[in-house]
C-alpha cells in the first residue's frame, strides 16, 4: 500500500488479486446538507455522473460523512470515468437538471428515524427527513455546494492495481479541506427511546473493540430474535470525528412487534451485564481477520483509507489492523458494551414504552413556550398559536411545540398559506391558518422572519390534506348538561317575556299606548330568543360535525 | 380425613421448602434459605420464591444481599416476586376498572421497580426460569403485549420445559381479561397439558382454563357450560391424565391440581370425584380458583367438602 498524490489530490494506491478498480472520494455527505438543501449531495453526484461512458462497472454512493465515484475496469475505463466525473464537476451540466431531477426524486433513499431523535434537524439527523428540497435547487445552489464541497483539497483518491492509469487526470478546482461534520445531540439523557419500529443505535468512540462489540451485538440479536423478525441488520460506521455509530434495525413478524422490541432489549441488557461469551468473541475477531485480509486483497480496505486521509489520519497498514482486532478480549467488549447501552437510543413499536426497561422517553416537545401574541383556534379555543419576538409555538391537543426564530432549521411553505417551521431540535410548529383566528398574520410574520435560505416551497395540497378546524373533544355527558341547562334558561326567558306581553295585552285593552315595562319585556325576550336560537344552532351543527 | 373442617391455605403446610425458606427470611439468613433453594428441583424452586414473595420487609433486605453478590440469581428473583407482589397489593387483584389511576400509577412504579431487577438478573441467568416467571407476571402488569408474554414463556419452557408456575402464569396472560382470547386459553393449556408426562400436574392448566371462562366471561351460562359434553370430556381426560393418573406424585403442584379438581367436580355436581379429590387433600387448599366463587375461601371449600362427603358418605 502506497501513498502518492494526482493531480494534488492525496492517493492511495494498493495491488489486488482482482479486476482493478479506483475511487474519488469527498469529504461531504448528507451530515453536511442542510434540512433546506437535503438531497443536493444525492442530486449533484447524479448530475455529474449523467451521460458518461458506461464502460467499466461505476457506482456512486453518498454517505453521511462521504460521497464516493467508483469504477472497476480497465485503465482507460477507470480514466475515463473519473477524468470525466471531474470535468462533470468543473462544468455542471445543469442544462440536464430537470431531468437528473426527476431521476433522483424516484428513487428517494430509505429514511432512517433514528439519527432525528439524537441529532435533531441537523448534521447527522437530517438524514431521517425527506428530500422536500430537491424540487427547488437551482442551477446556482449545486454550483455553490460544488465549490465548497467537490474541489481538490477535499478529496482523495484509491486505486486498487499496479499502478496509477497513465492518463488520469483529476482536474477539480481549488478549496479548502472541510472539517468533519458537527456533532450536535438533542438527547438530555440516555438511554433514551422513541416510537417508531424496533431498532437501537448508540455513539461511542471508533476503535477496534467497539467493531468486535458491533459483529458479537449482530450475532446475538440474530440468534435471540430468529423466531420474531424477518430480518435484522447491524451496523458499525466509522465517523471522521473519532467516534462511531452502532445500529441494529429488525423487521418483526406481523404478531411479534412487542416481542421483538422485549427481545431486544433483553440482548442489550444481558451485554451491558457483561454476558460476553469470550469464544463468541474468539470467533468474531477471527472473521473479521479473514475478512480484512479478503479485503486487503480485493482492494476493499482502500475506500476506508482514503476517508482517513481525508480526516488526516494515517494509512493503517493491513498487518497493523490485524494486530489491533487480535488484541480486542471479552472484557474490552464488555467495556464497550457498557458504553454503548449507557448512550444507547431504543426505538419501540407503536404503543409500546420503554421506561419499563429504564429508558427516558426522549423529548418529542418543546419545554416552554414563547412570550406572544395568542391566536385561539377555531372552534377549539384550547388550541393556541403564539407568536412572539423571541420564536413561534402551538399548544394544544396534547401538543406543545415551540421553534425559536434564531434556531429554525427550515421552513415548509404551501401555497395555500400552511407553513411548517421545524426547528433545529426537531420539533415542528405546524402553523395552519384554517385552524387558528387570524392566522394570516403569523403566516406573514414567519414568512418576513425566516430567512430565504431556510424556506422550501411545498407543491399545493389537495383539499383534503388541509386541515379543517373540529371541535375540542370534551367531555361530552357534562357539556351536554351544561348546554341543555343553558339553553333551557334562554328558552324560559324568551318565553316568558313572550307570555308578560300577551297577558299585558289581554289585561289592559284600554291603554293605547304600550308601557316602558312592556317594551322592556319584548326587548329582553327578543334578545333571549335570539341567543337562545344561536346557541341552540351552535350545538346543533357541532353535534352534526361531531358525527360526521 | 373425611369430616375434616378446618382449611389451610397456607402453601407452607404441603410443601416443607416454603416454610423453610419463610424462616430462614425472618430469620434474614440469607446463606440458609439460598441453600434451601439450591436444592429445590426448578418448578419447587419458583413457587417457592413466588410464595414467600409477600414477607414483610425483603426489599432492603434483598438489595443488600444483591449488593454484595450481584450475580445471585434467587435472590433476584425473590427480589423480583416481592416488589411485584407489592405492587399487586395496591392493585388489590380487581378489574381494571375498579382501580384508581392513583393505584395504577403507583402499581406500575412497583412493577418497574421489579422489571429492572429482573431485566438484569434474566440478562445473567438466562437459563434460570424462576426469574422468567416473574418476568411474566410484570409482562402482565406493565401491559407488555402478548407477544412478549409469549417469548418469555418460551424463555421459561427453553429452561425448563413444562415449567408450570411460568404455565400458569402464561394462562393468566391468555384470557381476555388481559390480552388473549378463550380459544387462545383453551388451546393452550391443552397443549402444555398434552405436551407434560402423563401423571404431571399439568391439567390443572386445564382446569384454571375453563374456570377462568365461566367466571370471566358475564355471556357465559354456566349450566350449558359445564353441560356441554365437550367441556366434561376434556375434563375427565385432564384428571386420567394427572390425579387419576398412577404417576401422580406429591411434587410440584400437586396441591393446585387436586385443588383445582376438586372445584371443578363440585360445579360439574359429582360428588365422588370431588370427594376423592378433597380426601387426597385432607385440609389443604389453595385460594385460587376458589377466591373466584366468592371472597370467603375457607367457606366455600368447607362448604363444597361438606357437600361431597355427604353424597359420598
Amino acid at each position: 500500500m502506497r501513498r502518492l498524490e494526482v493531480d494534488g489530490i492525496p492517493a492511495v494506491l494498493a495491488p489486488v488479486t482482482g479486476p482493478a478498480h479506483a475511487g474519488l472520494v469527498f469529504r461531504v455527505g448528507t451530515a453536511d446538507e442542510p434540512l433546506a438543501r437535503r438531497g443536493i449531495t444525492r442530486l449533484v453526484e447524479h448530475l455529474v455522473t449523467d451521460g458518461l461512458s458506461a464502460a467499466g462497472r461505476t457506482s456512486w454512493t453518498t454517505g453521511p460523512e462521504h460521497t464516493y465515484f467508483h469504477v472497476q475496469g480497465s485503465p482507460a475505463e477507470i480514466t475515463d470515468f473519473l477524468t470525466g466525473v471531474c470535468e462533470a464537476l468543473r462544468n455542471p451540466p445543469v442544462a440536464r437538471l430537470a431531468t437528473v431531477r426527476d431521476l433522483v426524486q424516484g428513487a428517494q433513499p430509505e429514511r432512517d428515524p433514528l439519527p432525528m431523535w439524537r441529532h435533531g434537524a441537523r448534521g447527522f439527523g437530517v438524514v431521517s427527513y425527506p428530500e422536500w428540497a430537491l424540487p427547488g435547487l437551482t442551477a446556482e445552489h449545486l454550483r455553490d455546494w460544488i465549490a465548497r464541497y467537490f474541489t481538490k483539497e477535499n478529496a482523495a483518491l484509491w486505486v486498487a492495481g499496479d499502478e496509477v492509469p497513465a492518463g488520469l487526470r483529476l482536474d477539480l478546482p481549488a478549496g479548502e479541506r472541510q472539517p468533519p461534520p458537527s456533532v450536535a445531540t438533542t438527547l438530555p439523557v440516555t438511554p433514551a427511546w422513541f416510537t417508531g419500529g424496533v431498532g437501537w443505535d448508540t455513539v461511542i468512540a471508533r476503535s477496534p473493540s467497539a467493531a468486535v462489540f458491533a459483529n458479537v451485538l449482530e450475532r446475538r440479536v440474530r440468534r435471540d430474535l430468529r423466531d420474531l423478525t424477518t430480518q435484522t441488520r447491524t451496523e458499525y460506521v466509522p465517523r471522521a470525528d473519532g467516534t462511531a455509530r452502532i445500529l441494529t434495525i429488525a423487521e418483526p413478524l406481523p404478531e411479534e412487534p412487542e416481542a421483538a422490541h422485549g427481545g431486544l432489549v433483553d440482548v442489550l441488557a444481558s451485554m451491558r451485564a457483561g454476558r460476553i461469551d469470550p469464544d463468541e468473541v474468539a470467533a468474531v475477531v477471527k472473521l473479521t481477520c479473514e475478512g480484512l485480509r479478503d479485503s486487503e486483497s480485493r482492494g476493499a480496505r482502500l475506500p476506508g483509507q482514503a476517508f482517513n486521509l481525508l480526516a488526516g489520519r494515517d494509512l493503517q497498514p493491513l498487518e497493523e489492523a490485524l494486530a489491533e482486532v487480535r488484541a480486542v478480549t471479552a472484557a474490552d467488549v464488555a467495556r464497550v458494551a457498557g458504553e454503548a447501552y449507557d448512550a444507547g437510543l431504543l426505538m419501540t413499536p407503536p404503543g409500546s414504552t420503554a421506561e419499563w426497561a429504564g429508558y427516558t422517553a426522549a423529548p418529542a416537545m418543546s419545554e416552554t413556550m414563547p412570550a406572544g401574541r395568542v391566536h385561539r383556534g377555531r372552534r377549539d379555543p384550547s388550541r393556541r398559536l403564539i407568536s412572539g419576538a423571541e420564536g413561534i409555538g402551538v399548544t394544544g391537543r396534547g401538543v406543545v411545540a415551540a421553534v425559536r426564530w434564531d434556531s429554525c432549521a427550515a421552513l415548509l411553505a404551501w401555497p395555500d398559506g400552511g407553513r411548517h417551521l421545524i426547528g433545529e431540535d426537531a420539533v415542528t410548529v405546524r402553523v395552519e391558518p384554517t385552524l387558528y383566528r387570524n392566522a394570516d398574520r403569523v403566516v406573514r410574520e414567519v414568512d418576513a422572519r425566516i430567512p430565504e435560505r431556510l424556506r422550501i416551497e411545498m407543491p399545493a395540497r389537495d383539499r383534503d390534506r388541509i386541515p379543517r378546524p373540529e371541535p375540542a373533544p370534551r367531555d361530552g355527558v357534562a357539556r351536554r348538561y351544561a348546554a341543555a341547562i343553558l339553553c333551557g334558561v334562554l328558552a324560559l326567558f324568551f318565553v316568558s317575556g313572550g307570555v308578560w306581553i300577551l297577558t299585558q295585552l289581554l289585561a289592559g285593552p284600554g291603554t293605547g299606548n304600550p308601557r316602558g315595562e312592556d317594551l322592556l319585556a319584548l326587548g329582553g325576550s327578543v334578545v333571549f330568543g335570539v341567543l337562545f336560537g344561536r346557541y341552540s344552532w351552535a350545538i346543533t351543527r357541532e353535534l352534526g360535525s361531531r358525527r360526521g | 380425613m373425611i369430616g375434616s373442617s378446618d382449611v389451610v391455605l397456607d402453601g407452607a403446610a404441603a410443601y416443607p421448602e416454603i416454610a423453610g425458606l419463610r424462616a430462614a427470611l425472618q430469620r434474614r439468613d440469607w446463606p440458609g434459605g439460598r441453600a434451601l433453594l439450591d436444592q429445590l428441583e426448578p418448578m419447587a424452586r419458583s413457587a417457592a420464591l413466588q410464595a414467600c414473595a409477600g414477607e414483610p420487609g425483603l426489599e432492603e433486605f434483598l438489595r443488600g444481599v444483591l449488593a454484595a453478590d450481584v450475580t445471585d440469581a434467587a435472590a433476584a428473583a425473590l427480589l423480583g416476586h416481592h416488589l411485584i407482589h407489592t405492587g399487586w397489593e395496591i392493585r388489590s387483584g380487581r378489574y381494571a376498572e375498579h382501580v384508581s389511576s392513583g393505584q395504577f400509577h403507583q402499581f406500575h412504579d412497583w412493577l418497574r421497580k421489579a422489571e429492572l431487577v429482573l431485566i438484569d438478573a434474566a440478562a445473567r441467568h438466562p437459563k434460570d426460569p424462576a426469574i422468567w416467571t416473574a418476568r411474566l407476571l410484570t409482562a402482565r402488569g406493565l401491559q407488555l403485549g402478548l407477544a412478549e408474554a409469549r417469548r418469555r414463556l418460551d424463555r421459561a419452557l427453553a429452561a425448563q420445559p413444562h415449567h408450570l408456575p411460568a404455565q400458569l402464569q402464561f394462562l393468566q396472560h391468555a384470557c381476555p381479561k388481559w390480552d388473549g382470547t378463550w380459544e387462545l386459553l383453551h388451546e393452550f393449556a391443552r397443549d402444555a397439558m398434552l405436551a407434560a408426562p402423563p401423571g404431571s400436574p399439568h391439567a390443572v392448566l386445564v382446569v384454571h382454563a375453563h374456570v377462568e371462562h365461566i367466571f370471566g366471561d358475564d355471556d357465559t351460562d354456566v349450566f350449558r357450560y359445564l353441560a356441554a359434553e365437550a367441556v366434561r370430556t376434556e375434563i375427565y381426560e385432564a384428571a386420567h391424565r394427572s390425579i387419576w393418573h398412577p404417576e401422580f406424585r406429591h411434587g410440584p403442584g400437586w396441591v393446585q391440581a387436586l385443588n383445582a379438581f376438586a372445584l371443578i367436580f363440585t360445579m360439574l355436581d359429582d360428588r365422588r370425584s370431588a370427594a376423592t379429590a378433597f380426601t387426597r387433600l385432607g385440609n389443604l387448599a389453595a385460594e385460587y380458583p376458589w377466591n373466584q366463587i366468592g371472597s370467603d375461601v375457607n367457606a366455600q371449600v368447607r362448604e363444597a367438602r361438606a357437600w361431597a362427603y355427604e353424597g359420598a358418605a
